[in-house]
């Protein structure tokens, strides 16, 4: 995209052309919210793009996708052999794979189809249309390649996805945090949803969007993804302590974890 | 140009992923083909079987940009069924909620989507350099959007406080009143913008579809009525009995699933323009005036001034809007915005919003316990996708017989398609 390239030039006056990284960003089955949850920082927007050399983007231009390319943005889901070889030519060309949201991580809303998967085509379509590529059951990115970064959330927080993008441009290997929400109810001091005997899976979801639907009145839904130091079985034990349903918990973990493989075997 | 197969693969600057093929032979068109190769996503089979409270949170995802009208649309039809009464404020609030995603779409539609077509450039960047106070002012309406949804929603897309009677959060009156001032300064801006839109030169042709939207008695309506009207054939129904109006209907080439008015078969537009033919008499005082001023009046048939009409639709969000957080400030809504309380019941509704693209139903069937038993969902682009297709093949027709370049061709078809805002993961949902 030309003007990127002259922005680039104004901001990073010292670094070569051809130092400048070269970014791609790919959609594949999402709503295309955390696409858009880039463009909405606004006020930083031109500033973003002025610390690289956008590439392709083909939700704001027409430009057609490089070959060449250091960093690829891949949002959404796995849901057909198209995208699952198109992710697999992007992981052989790229230096640096960024997921965003929890399509592309978890495989997120798209990902609950890929339970009893089917049985589901019949019930939307008499015969499943052929436009819409070779179906397979979803699946999240990095079930199929190794992934460099991850900004998870639905949708992504935008200012997330620039502390991220900063690490992967300017390099920082510090992870995710791998903690529970938990910990972030009683800093914040809204109180339990499990006290008002309701479910919330801040129990056992990753941390780091700082309890942003708790603040709200609204139980954590789980939508960053199941925490690795998540104990599923002292949560669910939790779960019956406070007179719940242990069977709805797994039912609500579904919503954002369906193809998490610490899931699996429960049926 | 007699003989000439043209193939728009991935047409860019729409969301979601589309082709477009046009076979001219002889100076005829004679194939003419919107294929919509979104991968299905299977909504309709994820909501069934979910609780009622967590359908909100699955069908939102169908589409970033209006995640608010899919929440309130799903809360509508749960309402029905349940017969639950939302206070005139929480009312309010929702209205207030999804034109904040009007604000959202419109503008984003318009300068980043829309607006390179006419200015020559393959992207909205260039303008950093050609109008930087237009981009600023134009991103300027995009935050505004985003912070009108973040306040009242909790995030800027994905709704987070609506639910089923009520919010679970309410903003103070002071940002209420700072949301207002806002909205206000950026009125002059926008009117501005109707002019700039109108200036633009568009081929002069009239959609023979029909056109619909919903309707209300005195208001310009987008989530308050259970009405839609075909503007054409002068039928106005009411949503619960939608499958007797609209006909659903698959193609090979494409994975939405294609609508037409049930009786006449005729393919229909539903959008900006198709409310602002309906209601054109409500708009807000300052939309109608810069209307009558752009020659925006009804019956306007030419599908590219639906982007005049998204700019009009904007003036109007913005003057409405900030006339509501002023009402809501003051406290002139009866009731409260917390959830009222209610009992789940088993029954079957179709909740129905003017989402930024045009009409949005969602037919629910929920049983005793509150789980989702049954569930279809018609989206603005799949309704429009017919219509496109009629309109590219007459557009074609008129720029064929004008012996037009190929290049020219493919730029007017790219426009006329633009111009419907179509999403089309959306439209296969």
């Amino acid at each position: 995209m030309g003007a990127t390239n002259s922005a680039a030039a104004a901001t990073c006056e010292a670094v070569p052309q051809s130092q400048i990284p070269r970014v791609v960003v790919i959609g594949l089955a999402s709503c295309f919210g955390c696409q858009l949850q880039i463009t909405n920082n606004e006020k930083h927007l031109l500033d973003v793009l002025g610390q690289f050399d956008l590439n392709y983007w083909q939700l704001v231009s027409s430009t057609p996708m490089p070959d060449d390319f250091d960093v690829a943005i891949i949002e959404g889901a796995i849901v057909n052999e198209e995208s699952l070889k198109l992710v697999e030519e992007i992981r052989e060309k790229a230096k640096i794979v960024i997921t965003i949201g929890a399509c592309a991580n978890t495989a997120g809303i798209p990902g609950i189809a890929a339970k009893h998967y089917d049985s589901r085509s019949e019930y939307v379509y008499d015969d499943f249309p052929a436009a819409g590529g070779k179906a397979i059951s979803p699946r999240s990115v990095p079930s199929v390649i190794d992934v460099d970064y991850r900004v998870p959330c639905c949708p992504i927080d935008p200012f997330e996805f620039l502390e991220v993008l900063g690490k992967a441009l300017y390099g920082s290997n510090r992870p995710l945090t791998e903690k529970t929400m938990c910990g972030d109810c009683k800093r914040n001091e809204t109180g339990c949803f499990y006290q008002q005997q309701k479910l919330c899976l801040g129990l056992v979801t990753r941390a780091g969007c700082g309890a942003r639907c708790v603040n709200l009145g609204r139980a954590c839904n789980g939508c960053r993804g199941l925490s690795p130091e998540a104990n599923l079985e002292s949560a669910r034990e939790a779960v019956v302590r406070y007179g719940l349903n242990v069977e709805d918990f797994d039912s609500a973990l579904e919503l954002f974890n369906q193809t998490n493989p610490a899931l699996q075997g429960k049926e | 140009m007699t003989n000439t197969a043209l193939h728009i693969d991935h047409l860019a600057r729409i969301e979601g992923h589309g082709n477009i093929h046009v076979v001219v032979k002889d100076g005829v068109v004679e194939t003419v083909e919107m294929n919509v190769v979104e991968p299905a996503r299977l909504f309709e089979s994820m909501v069934c079987g979910r609780d009622y409270t967590e359908v909100t949170y699955i069908s939102s995802r169908i589409c970033g940009i209006c995640s608010a009208s899919h929440v309130v649309t799903d809360l509508r039809a749960i309402e029905k069924i349940f017969d639950v009464r939302p206070t005139e404020r929480t009312k309010a609030i929702r209205e207030l909620l999804v034109y904040g995603s009007y604000l959202q779409n419109h503008a984003t539609h318009l300068f980043v989507l829309a607006a390179p077509d006419y200015l020559g450039t393959p992207d909205v960047f260039p303008l950093a350099e050609l109008d930087p106070e237009l981009l600023n002012s134009a991103l300027g309406i995009k935050a505004l959007g985003n912070e009108l949804c973040t306040r009242v929603g909790g995030r800027s897309i994905h709704p987070i406080t609506a639910v089923v009677g009520g919010f679970t959060n309410e903003i103070s009156a002071e940002e209420y009143l700072e949301l207002a001032n806002k909205m206000e300064e950026m009125l002059p801006f926008m009117v501005k913008t109707v002019d700039l839109f109108n200036s633009f030169p568009v081929p002069d042709m009239k959609s023979e579809g029909d056109l619909l939207a919903m309707v209300e008695d005195g208001y310009y309506p987008i989530i308050t009525s259970d009405n839609a009207r075909f503007l054409h054939a002068g039928e106005t129904f009411d949503v619960d009995d939608i499958h007797d109006y609209i006909e659903e209907y698959l193609v090979d080439h494409s994975a939405a699933l294609l609508a037409r008015v049930k009786k006449t078969s005729s393919p229909y537009m539903t959008s900006a323009l198709a409310r602002v033919n309906a209601s054109w008499k409500h708009l807000s005082s300052s939309a109608k005036v810069v209307a009558a001023k752009a020659g925006l009046r009804p019956p306007e048939l030419n599908p590219f001034k639906n982007n005049v009409a998204q700019a009009v639709e904007l003036v109007d969000a913005l003057e409405r809007c900030a006339g509501i957080c002023r009402k809501l400030a003051d406290g002139e809504y009866e009731g409260s915005s917390a959830p009222i309380a209610y009992e789940v019941k088993a029954g079957r509704a179709v909740g129905y919003t003017e989402a930024p693209r045009g009409a949005l139903f969602h037919d629910l069937t929920i049983d005793e316990a509150g789980k989702v038993v049954e569930a279809s969902i018609l989206t603005p682009t799949a309704q429009n996708v017919a219509n496109i297709e009629a309109d590219i093949r007459q557009l074609a027709e008129k720029l064929v017989g004008e012996g037009v370049s190929e290049d020219k061709l493919k730029l007017e078809v790219e426009k006329l398609v633009r111009s419907y805002d179509p999403c089309l993961s959306c439209s296969v949902h």
